[in-house]
């Protein structure tokens, strides 16, 4: 392969990193905006028109996150993703301006693709041109504002005032017009609604020339003066910055390796998730009260909430401390090398992320669930959705709100058990495999769309689409894991006995709530019943495949 | 028969298509040090990678003090330490919890030797690992992995990062120290001069073979590096029993050879020349011509 100039250079390795992500982006809008307009094609015209919005938001929404797979680059440290660059001949604005490019470019051109594909074969006017142009001109912004910083906060603040902006420029615009007995948008009005003035054209140049400046000057300063974005990266540790785990100053007790550990994943890990739900759930209040009297920026603070439960989420999963690198995983082998045992590591892991994340989960929680209550007066529909769960708390018996406390506080842990497992075994086992499972993951959750789009409400909905291919899968991995836990004596017969009192109590909350829920178990069919007690082998799996994976990944 | 600190037998294993190690065997006895060496990617680390555990053995079998590290990644890291090559600390740790925790997991711990030693290499106990050198980081990672006094040490390029003064003083005393007390050590270096210094034995890795493998004495016995002269001028190396390596051109000639010397001189003679001098070869004339880097045929000045 020949390079003739660094410009090609620099996109080929930028092509190399985002192809994946490029391709999968291109997939999932095209598939599931096609698939979308399949389901309802028979269906009255009404509907027809609201599955085409329903596709045409599957066509933008991937383009909404900006680039993850850049993190690569420097593994997940903040700053410019292309610092390696920095010691080759070329200026730092062609350093800058043509990644930029090409990530503001592609998502506009696979939004192109995938709009004109379900054009023609819908018939619907799905908008060309100034979706791309919007699409391309948040990507810039996400670019300038990631690469101009190596400030993890302002990385993120700029994310959200420019995510936010987008979405309230959209909803100011498709929504201009009120229809009543319907949404504001539908088909027909696209070319009109999204006939957009050409000042927009203008605004989107000066937006790029102004993101390209100052992603230029503030990478120029990296490359210059700023030391540390210069060096080789060292080894380091996925996860918190060091300042938020040094805010918690406790000494490691000596006195044995259990303790030990926990004080590892305590300092580490777990009070950092804590420490970040605490303060999103201090900030929420703030957001909302900031926000509720400007009616136009009130989204804002619905997002903010919602981004609030994801981000302690997705903190709290990466329990084994899997690190990517160079686009490779890796556990980290200080761990490894711990005289420790795999399956009291992997417990004490999920125990401690688990026991931070569940708080973080309850402040956050109650943070959004006081400000819908008392700072979002006017949002009736808001309200009403918070009645509804109040009052089904509410009703529950002291038995039943136990179990649902069970329920959840187990559901947590096996949560954190079964993600980190996943990420350990993504690590592990080849890529080939891990698309199969994405795939797969993938299709349930557009069943379970499809589903809930055609009016499949309940518990039904969450478990019916796959019950033939699920409860008989959780069954056997269960028993195959088991078997392998044994087998490599991960498990002792002693730590299996309470996983398996852990599962029953989980299992009798379950069937507790499921009565609470109106569900008679004893008048359904026996497979339904089945399938339905199937969650309760959850806490079981996820016991025994924890460790495994973990194993997997300690001794590859 | 004493039970061998660590035994490796037929052990292979490939990354895709590359095979890393291909039926390699290799045994330690107590008190002693193995030096391991060979060129990049030779497959030093995944050799060393095997004995902790950290990759599984796709054939053959693997045992440290007896025990499969996979399956006994406890009864094995307790009586172990380990410098890896990459320094790999959690950046967030002070060295001093970094030696608390350590701790935690060995019972054996001697806290007025882990405390000699940061003296020693001036380590400041408040420092966070974040910002320590390269150097630094891997004087802490080895008094982590000494201080304990395990039963068997084992270090990944451990001169990797340390300068000279702390390589050739701390580095050889530690080793010389742990072996002295019976224990072993085994590290990979591709330094040779430094394998020379400190090994007692040595093997040579190559394509994931052993190519080479026995005491240091009886190696370096087994190799001469002789000068000869013939009265025919030579344009390719003459064909001569048991070189394994020559260099020169036209009539003289150096040759890397094993055997002995006198096998060496009939062959020598029944060319037409002599050997005008010879000794023992040192390791890295031994390593280079064992990896087939100098068979070429270079031009007298």
């Amino acid at each position: 392969m020949k390079l003739r100039s660094p410009i090609v250079a620099i996109l080929w390795e930028t092509w190399r990193v985002t192809r994946v992500e490029a391709a999968w982006r291109l997939v999932l809008g095209i598939v599931g905006g096609l698939a979308v307009l399949a389901v309802f094609s028979a269906q009255r015209e009404v509907i027809r028109d609201f599955s085409a919005a329903i596709a045409l938001i599957l066509i933008v929404f991937p383009h909404f996150l900006g680039w993850l797979s850049m993190a690569k680059l420097n593994s997940g440290r903040p700053g410019f993703p292309l610092y390696l660059q920095y010691t080759r001949p070329v200026r730092t604005a062609v350093l800058v301006g043509v990644p930029m490019a090409y990530l503001a470019a592609t998502p506009a051109a696979i939004y192109l693709v995938s709009a004109l594909l379900l054009r023609v074969t819908s018939g619907y006017p799905f908008p060309l041109l100034p979706v791309a142009a919007w699409i391309a001109a948040l990507n810039v912004v996400y670019a300038a504002t990631n690469w101009s910083t190596r400030n993890r906060a302002i990385q993120m603040l700029g994310a959200m005032v420019a995510s936010g902006a987008w979405v309230t420029l959209a909803n100011h615009r498709l929504n201009a017009e009120e229809i009543q007995g319907s949404y504001d948008w539908p088909p027909n009005l696209w070319p009109t609604r999204f006939d957009f003035p050409l000042t927009d054209y203008a605004l989107i140049g000066a937006i790029a020339l102004a993101s390209f400046g100052v992603a230029v000057a503030r990478v120029a300063r990296q490359r210059h003066g700023d030391a540390p974005a210069a060096l080789p990266p060292t080894v380091g540790f996925p996860g918190f910055p060091e300042r938020l785990v040094n805010l918690f100053q406790f000494p490691c007790p000596t006195s044995s390796a259990t303790r030990a550990q926990v004080w590892f994943e305590l300092k580490s890990s777990g009070l950092p998730v804590l420490a970040i739900g605490l303060l999103l759930a201090i900030l929420n209040p703030l957001v909302f009260a900031i926000t509720s009297p400007i009616e136009f920026v009130r989204p804002f603070a619905i997002m903010f909430a919602m981004a609030s439960v994801l981000a302690v989420l997705i903190l709290g999963i990466n329990a084994f401390g899997i690190r990517w690198r160079q686009g490779r995983a890796y556990a980290s082998a200080f761990e490894a090398t711990q005289a420790y045992g795999t399956a009291r590591l992997a417990g004490i892991k999920v125990l401690v992320r688990s026991v931070c994340v569940l708080p973080a989960l309850i402040a956050v929680g109650l943070s959004i669930w006081a400000c819908l209550s008392f700072i979002t007066v006017g949002e009736a529909h808001l309200r009403s959705g918070l009645r509804v769960i109040e009052g089904a708390v509410g009703a529950l018996t002291g038995y039943q709100q136990v179990a649902l406390a069970v329920v959840a506080s187990i559901g947590v842990a096996v949560m954190v058990a079964l993600v980190a497992a996943s990420c350990a075994l993504a690590a592990r086992y080849p890529r080939r495999l891990n698309i199969a499972s994405g795939l797969y993951l993938l299709f349930w959750v557009l069943v379970l769309a499809l589903l809930a789009l055609d009016g499949h409400r309940g518990i039904g909905l969450l478990f019916g689409p796959t019950r033939w291919i699920d409860a008989p899968a959780l069954v056997f991995a269960t028993v195959y894991l088991s078997w392998r836990a044994f087998a490599d004596r991960l498990l002792s017969p002693r730590s299996a006995c309470v996983v398996v009192l852990v599962s029953v109590a989980f299992g009798a909350a379950w069937v507790t709530l499921l009565q609470a829920a109106g569900v008679q178990l004893a008048g359904l069919p026996m497979t339904d019943v089945v399938w339905m007690l199937s969650p309760a082998l959850l806490p079981l799996t996820a016991s025994v495949l924890a460790p495994w994976s973990l194993s997997r990944i300690r001794h590859t | 028969m004493e039970q061998p600190v660590v035994d490796i037998t037929d052990l292979s294993r490939s990354f895709g298509t590359k095979d890393a190690l291909d039926h390699l065997s290799f045994r330690a006895n107590d008190g002693q040090v193995y030096g391991l060496v060979g060129a990049n990617g030779a497959g030093k680390t995944t050799l060393l990678k095997h004995l902790l555990g950290l990759l599984r053995a796709q054939s053959g079998s693997v045992r440290v003090f007896g025990l499969d590290p996979v399956r006994d990644p406890v009864g094995v890291l307790s009586r172990v330490g380990y410098l890896s090559e990459e320094r790999e600390l959690p950046e967030w740790m002070r060295v001093d919890e970094l030696m608390a925790y350590t701790q935690a997991y060995h019972p054996t711990w001697d806290a007025s030797y882990a405390r000699d030693l940061l003296e020693t290499f001036a380590l400041d106990p408040s420092k966070k690992i974040k910002e320590l050198s390269k150097g630094m980081r891997a004087q802490a990672g080895l008094v982590a992995a000494v201080a304990h006094r395990p039963e068997l040490l084992i270090l990944d390029e451990p001169s990797s990062g340390l300068d000279a003064v702390v390589r050739r003083d701390i580095l050889d005393a530690i080793v010389r120290t742990v072996a002295d007390d019976g224990r072993t050590v085994i590290f990979s270096s591709h330094l040779l001069d430094e394998v020379e210094r400190m090994s007692d034995h040595v093997t040579m890795i190559h394509n994931g073979r052993v190519t080479l493998s026995g005491a240091l004495d009886d190696v370096r016995r087994g190799y001469q590096r002789s000068r000869v002269r013939f009265v025919e001028h030579f344009d390719h190396p003459p064909a001569l029993d048991s070189a394994l390596a020559m260099e020169g051109g036209g009539r003289t000639w150096s040759v890397v050879h094993s055997g002995s010397l006198e096998q060496f001189r009939h062959s020598v003679l029944a060319l037409g020349g002599e050997v005008v001098e010879s000794r023992d070869a040192t390791l890295e004339e031994i390593f280079l011509a064992r990896a087939g880097r100098n068979r070429q045929q270079v031009e007298v000045a």
